[in-house]
């Protein structure tokens, strides 16, 4: 045995990094919160060294667009929200911009001359297209901003970004119309126009995505019912074949039809409300207790039922099922009406029958899990029993139903 | 086999046409056998048969959809031929396309050989086969669940009382023997009302018929 372990004692590992991803309650972006949360570093740090280092030439400024850019936000569900109102940041300084440009726009001489022309004291003009640029550059954005990421903002939402990109509207035709009324080179009106069409591609930027999300949708629905219609033809018609070769009890035969019940199931059911009904609560027990028992059950509805799955009607109709599956097997007929009166339901087999007053008394099935109970509900069962099988009759009269006529 | 049944099995799937014919008894002749919409009207214009199994959904029926079952029995329009609808869904309004358009009765091709061949003898007899489903259908569809009932017995759009009681117990799974029994009337009374209901079901405009039939749905 090696003495090194003794020497060199196990070093403790780091507690694994946190992932750098971006966190979705955020200030703007997420970026310094999820950087800070990454190095272990105080998130007012990383925002100061931003700061710092954006004040050296803009590199701070790159660094935290390129991380932003490559960060991934934080898995979850949740729209990020953001606390900053960035896109009210962007329009009052842009507001500040349009206050101190508008009164001094004839004063500047780009006013009068186009840009590429040489002036000897040029620094007005270039001065003058830097903040000309920057007010439309922020007015942009701003209803940029509020239209593709505060619309999905919780906290914001879809009126926040009409208004800002209203008065951002407002604001460069407002421009646009000072700009007019100058005696200026008709070249510069392109920037505050060009701005005025960035804000509407935002509409294109939805209207596409609305688009290529419904081609998506149509897609996905074809190959749906292409495959839908494949599965019909192909593979029901083999359960429905292995059905009738395999005999109606068989083990296989069972397998096939429960197969078959799930398939159908999926293939035209899939958009359904899975709002159950006395019906398809009876189908769904049915499909249950064909897998446990050689039997074949078939349910027949007519009308429409508002009974509820959870009421007594369908707590003794399964009981019913259950004691025919049980002692008589093959095949078994369930049929529900339910119309304006109340609801019937005829639970038949073709068992050997059994004499209901033979049954002993200490069995509770038929008499308290079936009649008791629908008496107690104010409704009633009768069972018949003969040699040709058993058929219990449950009815509940005077129930809130719907037929089909009022639907 | 003068008194055997001739039958034509119009299937687009073949494994299923082969396991149908080694299943249907005796009594049952089968004469011949097709996969679409042309060359089953062909083969029952050849052959004649009695009754025609035929499948609901069938390729190559006018406009590419796979409803060709209507699309036979029209093709083969004056004909003493009977049509057997065979279906693997359980959906009314796939069925009652066919029946309105001139089918005896309908069967689901999970039934076992047996069945199929009594239902092949009751249909042709002239008799229509209803299974518990297409009953319940009927039942809603003719507004009995809501208390409908026709006043004159050759009334299309309604059931009659007798009507209705027949459809009632089919649907709870009686055969038309018990059925008879329970009613106190012969058999031959009980195939007279089911029949009749047949004959609304292929003649009556009601709206939930004309529906259901309009809705040429593949699925």
């Amino acid at each position: 045995m090696s003495s090194s372990p003794l020497l060199s004692p196990p070093r403790l590992a780091p507690p694994p990094r946190p992932e750098l991803t971006r966190v979705r309650e955020c200030l703007i972006s997420g970026t310094a919160a999820g950087l800070a949360r990454h190095l272990g570093a105080r998130v007012w740090m990383v925002r100061m060294l931003f700061l710092a280092l954006t004040l050296l030439g803009g590199t701070g400024l790159l660094l935290y667009l390129w991380c932003w850019v490559f960060t991934p936000w934080e898995p979850g569900e949740a729209a990020p929200s953001r606390r900053a109102p960035v896109a009210w940041v962007m329009l009052i300084a842009a507001m500040v911009l349009d206050l101190l440009v508008l009164p001094e726009l004839s004063d500047y001489r780009f006013a009068m001359s186009p840009p590429w022309a040489y002036e000897p004291n040029g620094g007005s003009t270039v001065l003058g297209i830097t903040i000309l640029l920057m007010l439309v550059a922020l007015l942009v954005s701003a209803a940029l901003w509020a239209d593709l990421v505060d619309r999905h903002d919780a906290a914001r939402g879809p009126r926040h970004a009409a208004v800002v990109r209203i008065i951002a509207i407002g604001l460069i035709l407002w421009l646009l119309v000072a700009m007019l009324v100058q005696p200026i080179n008709r070249v510069y009106l392109l920037v505050p126009f060009a701005g005025l069409l960035a804000m509407f591609s935002s509409s294109l930027i939805h209207r596409w995505r609305e688009l290529s999300g419904e081609r998506v949708r149509r897609i996905r629905e074809e190959q749906r019912s292409e495959m839908a219609a494949h599965l019909h033809d192909s593979v029901l018609q083999t359960l429905a074949l292995i059905q009738n070769r395999a005999g109606a009890s068989s083990e296989a035969a069972r397998l096939a039809r429960a197969q078959e019940r799930e398939l159908r199931a999926w293939l035209y059911d899939g958009d359904a409300p899975a709002d159950s009904d006395l019906a398809t609560d009876l189908r769904d027990y049915a499909g249950a207790l064909e897998l446990d028992y050689p039997v074949r059950i078939e349910v027949v509805s007519a009308g429409l039922s508002t009974e509820r799955a959870s009421g007594e009607l369908a707590a003794a109709a399964r009981e019913a099922m259950l004691n025919a599956a049980r002692h008589a097997g093959g095949e078994i007929s369930v049929y529900i009406e339910g119309a304006a009166t109340g609801v019937d339901v005829f639970i038949r087999d073709r068992g050997a029958g059994f004499d209901l007053d033979a049954v002993p008394g200490d069995r509770l099935g038929v008499r308290q899990s079936i009649i008791g109970r629908m008496r107690r509900t104010g409704g009633s069962a009768r069972v018949r029993s003969d040699e040709g099988g058993t058929e219990v009759h449950l009815q509940i009269v005077g129930v809130q139903t719907r037929t089909a006529e009022d639907a | 086999m003068s008194d055997s049944i001739r039958v034509v099995i119009v299937d687009d799937h073949s494994i299923f046409r082969s396991g149908l014919r080694a299943d249907l008894d005796g009594s049952v002749d089968v004469v011949g056998e097709a996969a679409d919409v042309p060359s089953a009207v062909a083969v029952i214009r050849e052959t004649a048969p009695d009754v025609v199994l035929l499948d609901v959904h069938l390729p190559g029926g006018p406009g590419g959809e796979a409803t060709g079952g209507e699309a036979v029995i029209r093709g083969s329009a004056p004909t003493t031929t009977r049509f057997l609808a065979l279906s693997v869904s359980d959906a009314a309004e796939d069925v009652v396309r066919v029946i309105r358009a001139g089918a005896r009765g309908y069967i689901t091709k999970g039934s076992s050989g047996i069945e199929v061949s009594h239902a092949v003898h009751a249909v042709a007899e002239g008799d229509a086969v209803f299974s518990p489903r297409l009953a319940g259908f009927v039942l809603d569809a003719f507004g009995a669940v809501a208390g409908e009932t026709a006043t004159v017995d050759d009334e299309l759009d309604r059931l009659s009382a007798r009507e209705q009681e027949v459809m009632r117990l089919i649907a709870r799974g009686y055969a038309y023997k018990e059925v008879a029994s329970e009613l106190f009337i012969s058999i031959k009374t009980v195939e007279t009302h089911v029949s009749a209901v047949l004959r609304k079901l292929q003649l009556s405009s009601r709206h939930e018929l004309t529906v259901w039939a309009s809705e040429r749905r593949l699925l």
